[in-house]
């Protein structure tokens, strides 16, 4: 396993060069001045000049990216060139937002969609599993942004039971706004629901014709032990793929909910200096989620060992 | 609001005063009736995606903003001339920190007295402390917003500050009074030298900024300090403060809140306990917390406006926010391929024939913006403006267009694409380097996210249509579409044709509404290198010539000689005020927030 988990590793920082690189490239082919883009259409040439040569735009692109891998080995993602903060800082603040609003949203999910999924397998093709499937179906389908407007709209402008925007401030002060993070936590959480309790519906249906629960059923066990005991470890490995996969999205964000219900996490991040050209935080933000990416897979192959103990990890 | 505490004592001072006030300045508000209140915080609803993030006056122009200026640093530290009195573009006596400035017969040296103001520390305000400034910017001029090579303070030949209260230019030539005060002594934001003109944290305050060295020197200290955003509120450098509030907290995430500055000398003591700005990620955002009724001082998006009697039915009220600006789609006049099309008089003036300005106000603005005309903006109205450009040279009229066209040897061919029949330099021929068979298309980019801009570029492909005129659109994000917008280099390719970022020009912290870095030739933004050497003399001009009539031959001839294509103007924003808050109006057309004058009633 050590051996395993340090191969995977070693492979990460290959991806990891190859996606700065990647980003890197890409920016520098988009056609207009990036400082003018930043400075504005007040800039002057005498502004834009100082601007590149103060951010190293007029050295060459290998350059810059040796620069910039030099940087990052000392732990410096860079500076914003609006935000007047350095990208650590930017991530700092932002991150734990959006760590702290995924998070919740999908072990909300969780919780909900698991013995939803397998209540429906169990009763399947009866009235309460069409019920249930046309609700997922009806929130898988509609727009994170509409959710969120019809959620702000009945809780907030006519219920006045919850407030239409997320907590503000830093995540230190989330605690004395828990009702602020109703709504975003409920919006996510009920598209996530949706998703995740159709694939444990299909995965327990695929288990409960298995020869192991044949075997169990024939050896005495109880329904309920042979569902608790048995099927639920064996269907929860799609989802776990699924939680590996959503690991990325966990520290990317959500942009839609974060623009939304007022939350800026790392979503509008990145979403605004992929927009406004800034692109030390573009670079930061695409660092960080790639981490998570390779971070998110490796978590995932674990798991998949811890919940079926025949996949075996090896080095080789 | 968030509280409100008073003793009946000062409730019935504050409302003697605040009658006088109203009486006397014809102070608006959100609403009227109501007994007046001392203290309560009003909330103020920050543009989407727009914060405060540097505090130093002299910021560099990425962070030269409304939020950053107009509605943060003017708060504490005041410039030397404000601009912007009882909702125009003028000088405002009231608020600055000199008296008018005075000119000599030969327009070369200008005298500025200072006035009686203090610093919250208890120093007074002096001439050091504009020298301090002019110090500060000769050496790092490059890295302020407003530098313009040639420009302040390039034209100031020599300082001489004779007393505490006084300070003497001399400049390089005669300037029209307008222009310099205007436009270059604007620039000027007296910062107390006593505590600021350090190096580091902890050095000594001393005269570093009297070299350029320890101009530079210092300059980068207060940079530094700058970029420290989570100490905004602490750092004992930024509680010395000339105006009415200081910070008494600061997010990076930009909320703030100020408080009064109890030592403020001006003349319009707060009255409010305090002052909150709160940011947005969306219009939406900030529509659903407004509705809500969580914010004093807020806006409805256009896409909302429906919306309006739902507001006023809830205690607020409408107020639309005109700035000092001009909107156009600029031409690439540089471009080898469709320049010589765009250098053609009649092509300019047929393509604004085509653009119905007062069709997209009422239909797409909903009634809420103003057409403009020529250079000068004609809202909010000012001196500057004459009659002449009040009037549409160039109205919506699609046959006249086609009629220019054809008369210069087009082969019209509405909803088609029209081509050029007749090359030449004949008065009825197509123009020079235009040949036969060049077809009158072009790809239009404009700025994505704003559903009207989108609206107003479909409804003009729509009517060039009319003509054989034919718009490719593409949507990129604004900081795109000004990257892109630069005139061509030669030998290099040109990536645009026509482009639109949706906010034109704003006359700001250049006030007087000349075409100097915008229309004259080789200016620095003067997207598509436009030149007409008539515009150019008539520009040179308005910066020389005290009259008003040389601004205002500028502005007649800039409006027909179509130097860009005009657009209506979308308002700043449309504001929704508690109509229990008052002493908002009218709103500055410069975006200066004034909130000393803000109070709440019962």
């Amino acid at each position: 396993m050590i051996r395993y988990v340090g191969r995977r590793l070693l492979q990460s920082v290959v991806v990891l060069a190859g996606v700065t690189i990647t980003v890197f490239v890409l920016t520098a082919l988009l056609p207009g001045s990036t400082a003018r883009a930043i400075l504005g259409p007040k800039a002057t040439p005498i502004a834009i000049a100082a601007f590149n040569h103060a951010h190293g735009l007029d050295r060459p692109l290998p350059v810059q990216y040796a620069v910039y891998v030099w940087q990052l080995a000392h732990g410096d993602l860079g500076f914003s060139y609006l935000l007047n903060e350095s990208v650590g800082q930017l991530i700092g603040e932002r991150l734990p937002k959006t760590l702290v609003l995924l998070t919740l949203a999908y072990a909300v999910a969780l919780l909900v969609a698991v013995p939803i999924g397998m209540m429906q397998a169990v009763r399947r093709n009866r009235v309460e599993d069409y019920g249930i499937t046309a609700v997922a179906f009806l929130l898988y389908s509609m727009p994170a942004f509409w959710l969120g407007l019809i959620l702000i709209i009945v809780f907030s402008a006519d219920l006045s039971i919850l407030p239409p925007e997320g907590p503000q401030g830093g995540v230190d002060t989330y605690l004395g706004q828990l009702p602020a993070l109703v709504l975003p936590v409920l919006s996510l959480s009920l598209i996530t629901i949706a998703l995740f309790s159709r694939y444990m519906r299909s995965s327990v249906i695929d288990n409960l014709v298995q020869d192991y629960v044949r075997t169990a059923r024939a050896k005495g066990a109880s329904e309920s032990w042979v569902l608790y005991r048995h099927v639920l470890r064996n269907s929860l490995i799609p989802l776990i793929t699924l939680l590996g996969l959503s690991l990325p999205v966990i520290f990317s964000g959500a942009l839609i909910t974060e623009a939304v219900f007022n939350l800026p996490g790392m979503g509008l991040l990145f979403w605004d200096a992929a927009r406004r050209r800034d692109y030390p935080v573009l670079l930061g933000v695409t660092l960080v989620v790639a981490v998570a990416t390779v971070i998110g897979n490796l978590l995932a192959d674990i798991l998949y060992a811890t919940a079926d103990p025949r996949v075996r990890l090896t080095g080789s | 609001m968030t509280e409100r505490k008073e003793a009946w004592p000062a409730r019935l001072a504050l409302v003697a005063v605040v009658a006088l006030a109203l009486a006397a300045c014809g102070v608006g508000g959100g609403g009227s009736g109501g007994t007046p209140t001392k203290g309560g915080t009003a909330t103020f609803a920050l543009l989407p995606d727009t914060k405060a993030n540097y505090i130093f006056p002299m910021a560099p122009i990425q962070y030269f903003s409304v939020a950053n200026f107009d509605q943060f640093q003017v708060l504490m530290v005041r410039p030397l001339y404000w601009f912007g009195n009882n909702g125009s573009v003028a000088l405002n006596d009231q608020l600055s920190l000199a008296a008018e400035p005075q000119y000599s017969d030969d327009g070369k040296t200008v005298t500025i007295r200072l006035k009686n103001y203090r610093w919250s520390n208890g120093q007074p305000v002096t001439s050091r402390d504009v020298e301090f400034w002019m110090n500060l910017l000769r050496a790092n001029k490059t890295s302020y917003a407003a530098y313009l090579a040639g420009g302040f303070p390039d034209n100031v030949v020599s300082m001489r500050f004779p007393d505490s209260q006084t300070a003497v230019f001399t400049l390089d030539k005669q300037y029209s009074s307008y222009f310099f005060t205007y436009n270059q002594l604007s620039e000027i934001t007296p910062i107390p030298q006593a505590v600021w003109d350090r190096t580091s944290v902890n050095g000594p305050v001393g005269d570093y900024d009297r070299t350029p060295d320890g101009a530079t020197a210092v300059y980068n200290f207060l940079d530094s300090q700058a970029k420290d955003l989570s100490t905004y509120a602490t750092n004992p450098l930024w509680q010395v403060v000339d105006g009415p509030w200081h910070l008494k907290s600061f997010s990076t995430d930009g909320t703030l809140e100020m408080v009064p500055n109890p030592s403020y000398s001006g003349p319009v003591k707060p009255q409010l306990a305090s002052f909150k700005e709160l940011p947005f990620t969306t219009d939406s955002a900030e529509f659903n917390v407004l509705r809500a009724g969580q914010v004093d001082y807020g806006y409805i998006p256009v896409q909302d406006l429906a919306q309006r009697s739902y507001m006023s039915s809830h205690g607020y009220s409408y107020q639309p926010w005109t700035g000092w600006q001009i909107t156009y789609v600029a031409l690439n006049n540089s471009s080898p391929t469709v320049g010589p099309i765009f250098n053609q008089l009649y092509v300019r003036q047929a393509m604004q024939h085509l653009i119905d300005e007062e069709g997209w106000i009422k239909n797409i603005l909903k009634d809420t913006g103003y057409p403009t005309y020529g250079p000068v903006p004609l809202k909010p109205t000012s001196k500057f403006l004459d009659a002449a450009e009040q009037r549409n040279p160039y109205p919506f009229d699609a046959a006249k267009a086609v009629s220019l066209l054809k008369a210069h040897g087009w082969d019209v061919k509405p909803d088609g694409v029209s081509t050029c029949q007749s090359p030449g330099t004949g008065a009825s021929q197509c123009g020079d380097g235009i040949p036969a068979g060049t077809k009158l298309q072009f790809a239009l980019q404009y700025a994505s996210g704003s559903v009207y801009l989108q609206q107003e570029m479909e409804a003009m492909k729509s009517d060039f249509s009319k003509a054989g005129i034919q718009l490719n659109l593409t949507q990129q994000p604004f900081d795109s579409v000004i990257a892109n917008a630069v005139p061509c280099t030669p030998g290099k390719p040109c990536g645009w044709d026509v482009a639109n970022w949706g906010g034109g020009w704003i006359y700001a912290p250049d006030y007087f509404p000349t075409g100097d870095e915008i229309f004259a030739s080789g200016a620095g933004n003067n997207n598509g290198a436009f030149s007409d050497p008539k515009l150019d003399q008539l520009i040179a001009q308005t910066t020389t010539d005290s009259s008003l009539k040389a601004i205002q031959q500028y502005e007649d001839y800039g409006s027909q000689d179509l130097p860009v294509l005009w657009t209506p103007v979308a308002q700043g924003q449309l504001s929704e005020i508690r109509t229990s808050l008052h002493g908002t109006g009218p709103q500055d057309p410069i975006f200066n927030l004034t909130p000393e004058n803000w109070f709440f009633t019962k």
